[in-house]
Formats: structure tokens, sequence, C-alpha cells
């Protein structure tokens, strides 16, 4: 009886660890000029989607990590594939109905780019330093 | 005859450059604004067995006289203000020509998530990819299924001189957002599309052919994930003019006098549904289109309805990075009336002169992360007559039409 209880809670953690493991890897960070401290899930994703650009009514420009660990967790939050997502940004970069995010090659240069660019909104491995910007609050 | 091989050398020329040094969209900042440029291009070939295909002369060796490409430059003006405009060039067989078209050019004011503005010539929102259906490199199918995404018909739908208000509306997170575009403004199709191209057969010389279009798109991405349902709704008051010579479809004098059409009740539905799996390597797209066309022809003359029904069952899969393939089922059914003499529709839609049913498979391969190949097999049914343009023209099947006609279409192409 006591072996079933354990392979079930470690059946349970195995399949929570994943999903801990997004939040884990990535943190979002903002340019100090955005005002919001926190952001919702879905807003941010919309803000990534581009079908929103202000954040507790300060103006916000995405920025991505071209691949890594932050990049794949955040591919999470936004429930897309990379392709999918690469192939998202074209059709608004084709039908004239967006533009093409910033994207930029690691965890050091995001953070450098979200330190100097007013609105500037990225993500970045949860233990990368990331000075002159602060970390919005995921929720 | 020498400046279309020019062009197509050009275009040739892009392609293999392109594939040579790699590529990768341009940025560069005016008065402190960054201004970004984007490009496509993709060069095509089609064989056929039986019958010309989409006005090329696809049978004995094939035809590679499908080519387009284009390129755009987007600038935010201020935080909520972006502008742009992209050029596209085309020429497939008779279609396009090698005539640049500005294909959009628009102004865009995000002013909340659940209403913003674009205005100029924007884009039309309609079904799936009516807005990308020139987008070679979003889809996984060479041809979009012709049904609904008629290559030589793109003109019909593709944009409009006008407005659009749009945005997203989240009544509560269990109910997933609904997207909505309402728009209005002026259709301008070229005269260079499958349209003016068919008429020539009836003697007309087609030089202006649009009018006012107003409509709207409203998409559920529902609380499943991953699934998306929509419907969209046009009306439009289309009026053509140009020249006719009477001798050749009506039997009278050789001489050239002035032609009109116009719509008396003209609307176009779509009702669509896609879905993706999680990890994005399935998907399943469906749609429905009905096309009504009530017109008066020949300057009045004569009258003709249109009643073009058409759907389609799409899906893909990701196999890896590499390779996708894919397969959709097309059904297209044209039910026409008129009172031009002699021209009576056959009386069942099973007759091939009414239909097209087309099966295709397909492989997209990835070659580089801007460079793709695609093959594809069509099965098609039908040839659904000369009323109304559906890939079938008699200018280019001048010994008459059979009823089933297979091909294979290779596509290549890049962007950046």
């Amino acid at each position: 009886m006591k072996n079933a209880q354990f392979f079930l809670m470690a059946a349970a953690a195995l399949l929570i660890a994943p999903l801990t493991l997004r939040a884990a890897d990535m943190k979002v960070i903002a340019n100090p000029s955005v005002s919001a401290a926190a952001v919702s899930a879905d807003d941010l994703k919309d803000v990534f989607l581009e079908n929103k650009d202000s954040l507790a009514g300060s103006h916000v420009d995405p920025v991505l990590e071209k691949g890594g660990p932050a990049h794949e967790a955040f591919l999470k939050v936004l429930g897309k594939s990379d392709a999918a997502l690469q192939t998202y940004y074209r059709s608004l970069v084709f039908s004239g109905k967006g533009s093409m995010p910033k994207e930029l090659a690691s965890d050091a240069e995001v953070a450098a780019w979200v330190a100097k660019t007013k609105g500037a909104v990225g993500y970045v491995s949860a233990d990368a330093s990331a000075p002159g910007t602060k970390v919005l609050d995921v929720k | 005859m020498k400046n279309m091989l020019c062009k197509g050398i050009a275009a040739a020329g892009f392609l293999a450059l392109a594939s040579t040094i790699g590529l990768h969209a341009q940025e560069f900042r005016v008065f402190s604004r960054t201004v970004q440029v984007h490009g496509f291009g993709t060069q095509g070939f089609v064989h056929t067995g039986e019958n010309n295909w989409l006005t090329m002369n696809t049978t004995n060796v094939g035809s590679g006289e499908f080519t387009d490409f284009g390129a755009n430059a987007t600038v935010p003006l201020f935080d909520k203000v972006r502008v742009g405009a992209q050029i596209y060039e085309h020429n497939v067989g008779q279609l396009g020509k090698w005539h640049p078209q500005l294909d959009w050019a628009s102004a865009d004011y995000k002013f909340k998530t659940w209403l913003s503005f674009r205005g100029g010539k924007v884009k039309t929102a309609m079904g799936l990819y009516n807005d990308t259906q020139d987008m070679d490199s979003l889809h996984v199918f060479a041809l979009l299924p012709q049904s609904v995404y008629p290559i030589d018909m793109r003109d019909a739908t593709l944009a409009h001189l006008g407005g659009d208000l749009y945005g997203t509306i989240k009544p509560e997170k269990k109910l997933g957002s609904f997207g909505y575009t309402l728009y209005g403004g002026d259709r301008r199709d070229s005269i260079y599309g499958g349209y003016p191209y068919l008429l020539q057969i009836h003697g007309i010389s087609m030089q202006q052919y649009g009018g006012p279009v107003m409509g709207g798109d409203l998409r559920w991405n529902t609380p499943v994930k991953g699934f998306t349902a929509g419907t969209s709704y046009v009306y439009e008051i289309i009026t053509g003019t140009g020249q006719l010579n009477p001798s050749i479809a009506l039997g009278g004098p050789n001489i050239v006098v002035p032609y009109k059409e116009w719509s008396n009740n003209d609307f176009m539905n779509q009702y669509y549904g896609t879905w993706s799996s999680r990890s994005g390597k399935l998907r399943l797209d469906s749609e429905y289109r009905r096309y009504w066309r009530d017109q008066d022809i020949f300057s009045g003359q004569f009258w003709v309805t249109t009643d073009v029904r058409s759907w389609y069952v799409a899906g893909s899969y990701g196999i890896n990075k590499w390779l996708e393939v894919g397969s959709y089922y097309s059904y297209f059914t044209n039910n026409w009336n008129c009172d031009v003499p002699g021209q009576i529709p056959a009386p069942s839609a099973s007759s091939p002169d009414r239909h097209v049913y087309d099966k295709a498979v397909t492989a997209r391969i990835n070659l580089k992360n801007y460079w793709y190949a695609k093959v594809e097999g069509h099965f098609m049914d039908g040839y659904a007559g000369f009323m109304y343009p559906d890939g079938f023209y008699p200018q280019v099947n001048p010994q008459g039409l059979k009823p089933n006609t297979n091909g294979v279409v290779v596509r290549t192409g890049m962007y950046f």
C-alpha cells in the first residue's frame, strides 16, 4: 500500500515537474518605464502576439530571444512551437497587420536591450543577471 | 516577350542570389524610427497530364510560368501608429503578366485591444487565409485549396481601399476570446486576373472591374486549446467596364462598342474552423464558402446568376523540423443560370462542367530557415465549365476539356 502511494506521488511529481520548470526556467523583464509590476499570462501572451501594445497604461514592445532554455520556456506560455510562432509573425508582416519583434541571441543581449529601450518587454533565464530592468511578476 | 524574359531572369536571379547569400530581414533607422524591410519570392513548375490548368500550358513538358515576389517596408511612426506598404508582382500563365501591384499600403492605429483602426489599401479579413493567400512560405501546400482560394480569382477578395475597425474582446476567460474586423471600401481588380481573361472568349476586353465592398469577420478563439472557429461576410456592388466585339459571342457586326456589366446582388459568406495540436505539429483546417452573384451582362441585354458553393478539409503534420506533409480534399460546384441564348447549364452538378473535386497530397521540405521546397500531387475530377473562372480556360484548352486532370506542382520559395 505504501509502495502504491509512493508511486502515485512520484508520478504526480513527474507530471507537475515540467509545469513548474516552465515558470522556473525564465523570468519576464521590462524596461523601468513600464509602470506595471505584474502581468497576467493572458496579457503577456497578447503582448507577444501583438494583440495588445500596452500594460497598465504604458506602451510596450516585445523582444524575443532566438532559442535557448528561456525561449523554450516562454513558448509554453504562448502555447506555440517556435516554427508556429515564426509563421504567425510572418503572416502579420506580409499581410500588413503587424511587424516582426526584435530577436536577440542571448540573455545578456535581451537584458541589455530591455534596459536601454523604453517600453521593452522580454524574457531571460531565471538566473540571468538583468541590471537596469525590472522583473514582472507573472500571475 | 523580351521584357517578360528579362523579368523572369530577374526573378530567377533573385532566388539564386538569395540562396547563395542567405536572407535576413533588413532594418535601418530614419529620424530615430526603425524601418523593417521584408520580402519573399517563389518559383513554381506545374505539369498536368490531361488539361492545361491555371492559364498555363501545363500539359506536355509542363510550365514554369509560375513566379511571384514581393517586398514591404513598415515603420512605427508613434507608439500606437504604424505605417507600411508592400509591392507584389506575379506571373502565372496568362495571369498577373508581370504587372506590379500595390498589395497593401496602410496606416494602423492601435487605440485599445478591443478597438483599433487601419486604413489605406488593406488586406481583407476573410476566412483563415484570404489575407495571406499569396504568402506561400506560410503554408504547407504549394496551392491552397482552389475551391476557396483560387489563384486565378485572388483579386476578387484580396484587398480593399478603405478602412477596418478591428479588435479582440474577452468577455470571460472560460469563453475564450473573440476577434472581429468590420470593413468598408472599394475593391479594384487587376485586368490581368482570371475573370477578365475568361471574358475574352466572349469578345469582351475589360478595362475596369470593381466597386464598393463592405463586410466583416468574426473569429472565436475557443476555450478548447488550439481550436478557432469563425465566419465572414462581404457584400459588394461591382461594375465592370470595357469594350465588346459583338461578332464573337453574339453574332453581331465586327465592331468594337463600349461594354458594361454590373451586379444586382453580390455577396459571399464563409464559415471556417482550424485546430492545431499543442506541439503545433498537427493541424486541421476546414472552410466553406458560398458566393452568390446576380449580374446584368452585355450592357444589360442579359442576366446571369452564379451560385458557387465550395469547401475543403485539409490536414498537415510536421514530421520533423525539415519535413511537413499534408493532404486536402477541395470541393467546388457552380450552379449558374442565365438568359443568354444557347447557354443552358447541365442539369446535375455531377456533370464535369459543373464541378471540380480536387484531392491533393503534398510534402514541404524546409531546406534552410529562409528557403523551402514543395512537391504536390493533384487528382481532379471535373473542370466546371466556362461560366465562371475555375482554373480551366478554353483559350489554353482549344481541343476541349477532358473530365479528369492529374498534375504535379513543384514550388520553391524564400523569404526574409
